[in-house]
């Protein structure tokens, strides 16, 4: 049989989904970590009244009297859809918000990461955000883009139709032309799902175009997650991207959503994993101070913070044939940049200036990561 | 939320090195390096803006 010429162009058009050949765009997606399956810090965290990061990557808790919550990595997820984990609260404790209350969960976007965006500028680009959610609450809710740099925002509404129901939902919004994010490695843009607020930022008309901010405008119409602790929200897919349509979900292998959420938050041992966890190699500088150089696992956001569980032996250096308990460390600016930093302990240690061993943790609850989230 | 926040000095030179910082009822503590860009560090400032003391025991 003779072959006939083929038209690739048309193939590919009519057997790949639209989507895929008209808004392909890799790391289209805005927000880090939107398919909830990186959770470095744990996968459940309860009795949280006060803000934080505390389960999922990248995703923080905010909160000023607005009851007492658990928040986990969750496996209830829509259908068919390609997910394998949602973010979950669960309200434990109620209140009635008033006030300046609040509860939020939200994601601090880096300014650097959003100058194709053009904000600022006659060629703005709108943005579509795109997520699936799922509560036994009904009603109003609030989904809130932040400009830090230039104190402004927009607010829209969304519902959730149905109880105990995954809905997908999908809101554009319009570029912004005043005031450009600036180009560095700071906060510059705030995503937030409001999912409770006191009268301060519910008492005006909803905000729903670019402006400087005026609080009661925020969250008008916002129901109150927290009026029951049968009350609890799932979300996943979370997606903002450039443009005026929501494409696919942008599913990232796992190794490469992890080290996106690892240039702000990465654990370099966790005895709850492995209660003799190798650290690395640390050594005598002086009989009572040990030091060890650690490289971090990627470059991170900036100079972060040693986040460090404390407790009696939790931690130990074997050298020269003799185990040296010590309770924690501690690092220092002048040996700490966003590539490398070195760890010490002065407080619990004792050995021979010089001696090089290894380190470890000694009890589950030991803990050693690095923190420079926004 | 903060317990305490403490001046850490290096001993190999004396100077000022980093903050540690005590959470209320949790056993985690930060070792907080002096950089303005890291957030910890800015909510230390804000911590003493309200009217907080730091801790300072620096070595003689």
């Amino acid at each position: 049989m003779a072959l006939s010429k083929v038209d690739l162009a048309n193939q590919v058009e009519n057997q790949l989904p639209q989507n895929l050949v008209a808004n392909n765009l890799p790391f289209r997606n805005i927000i880090i970590n939107g398919d909830m399956s990186i959770a470095q810090r744990g996968t459940s965290a309860n009795t949280l009244a006060s803000s934080g990061y505390y389960t999922l990557d990248r995703f923080k808790f905010q909160a000023i009297s607005a009851g007492v919550w658990t928040m986990s990595q969750d496996t209830n997820v829509p259908t068919g859809q390609g997910f394998a984990k949602s973010l979950k609260m669960d309200c434990t404790s109620t209140d009635a918000v008033s006030g300046n209350d609040l509860l939020i969960i939200r994601q601090y976007i880096e300014g650097q990461n959003l100058q194709y965006l053009k904000k600022g500028t006659a060629n703005a680009q709108s943005l579509t955000a795109s997520f699936w959610v799922k509560s036994n609450k009904t009603g109003t809710y609030i989904l809130e883009l932040y400009d830090v740099d230039n104190t402004r925002q927009i607010s829209k509404s969304y519902t959730i139709d149905s109880a105990d129901t995954w809905e997908k939902k999908t809101i554009t919004i319009d570029g912004d032309t005043t005031g450009a994010f600036d180009n560095d490695n700071g906060g510059s843009l705030i995503v937030s799902f409001w999912l409770a607020a006191g009268s301060d930022y519910t008492s005006g008309t909803l905000s729903d175009t670019w402006s400087s901010p005026t609080t009661a405008n925020r969250a008008v119409g916002q129901v109150n997650l927290a009026d029951s602790t049968s009350n609890y929200i799932n979300i996943t897919g979370v997606q903002l991207e450039a443009g005026t349509t929501a494409s696919d979900f942008e599913f990232l292998p796992v190794d490469v959503n992890l080290q996106r959420c690892q240039r702000y938050y990465q654990v370099l041992a966790d005895g709850s994993q492995q209660t003799l966890s190798m650290i690395g190699l640390g050594f005598y500088y002086s009989a009572v101070l040990m030091i060890m150089a650690i490289q971090y696992y990627t470059e991170m956001r900036a100079t972060p913070s040693l986040d460090n569980v404390s407790g009696t032996n939790y931690y130990r250096i074997f050298a020269n044939g003799t185990n040296d308990y010590f309770d924690d460390f501690f690092l220092t600016s002048t040996n700490t940049t966003n590539k490398v930093c070195d760890l010490r302990n002065e407080s619990d240690i004792s050995g021979a200036t010089g001696d090089i061993g290894f380190v470890r943790t000694e009890n589950a609850a030991s803990f050693v990561a690095f923190d420079a989230e926004l | 939320m903060i317990e305490t926040v403490t001046k850490k000095y290096d001993s190999i030179d004396n100077t000022f090195c980093s903050y540690r910082v005590t959470y209320v009822n949790s056993n985690r503590v930060k070792s907080v390096p002096l950089d303005p860009a890291n957030t910890d560090y800015q909510a230390i400032q804000e911590w003493i803006a309200e009217g907080n003391s730091v801790i300072d025991n620096p070595p003689e």
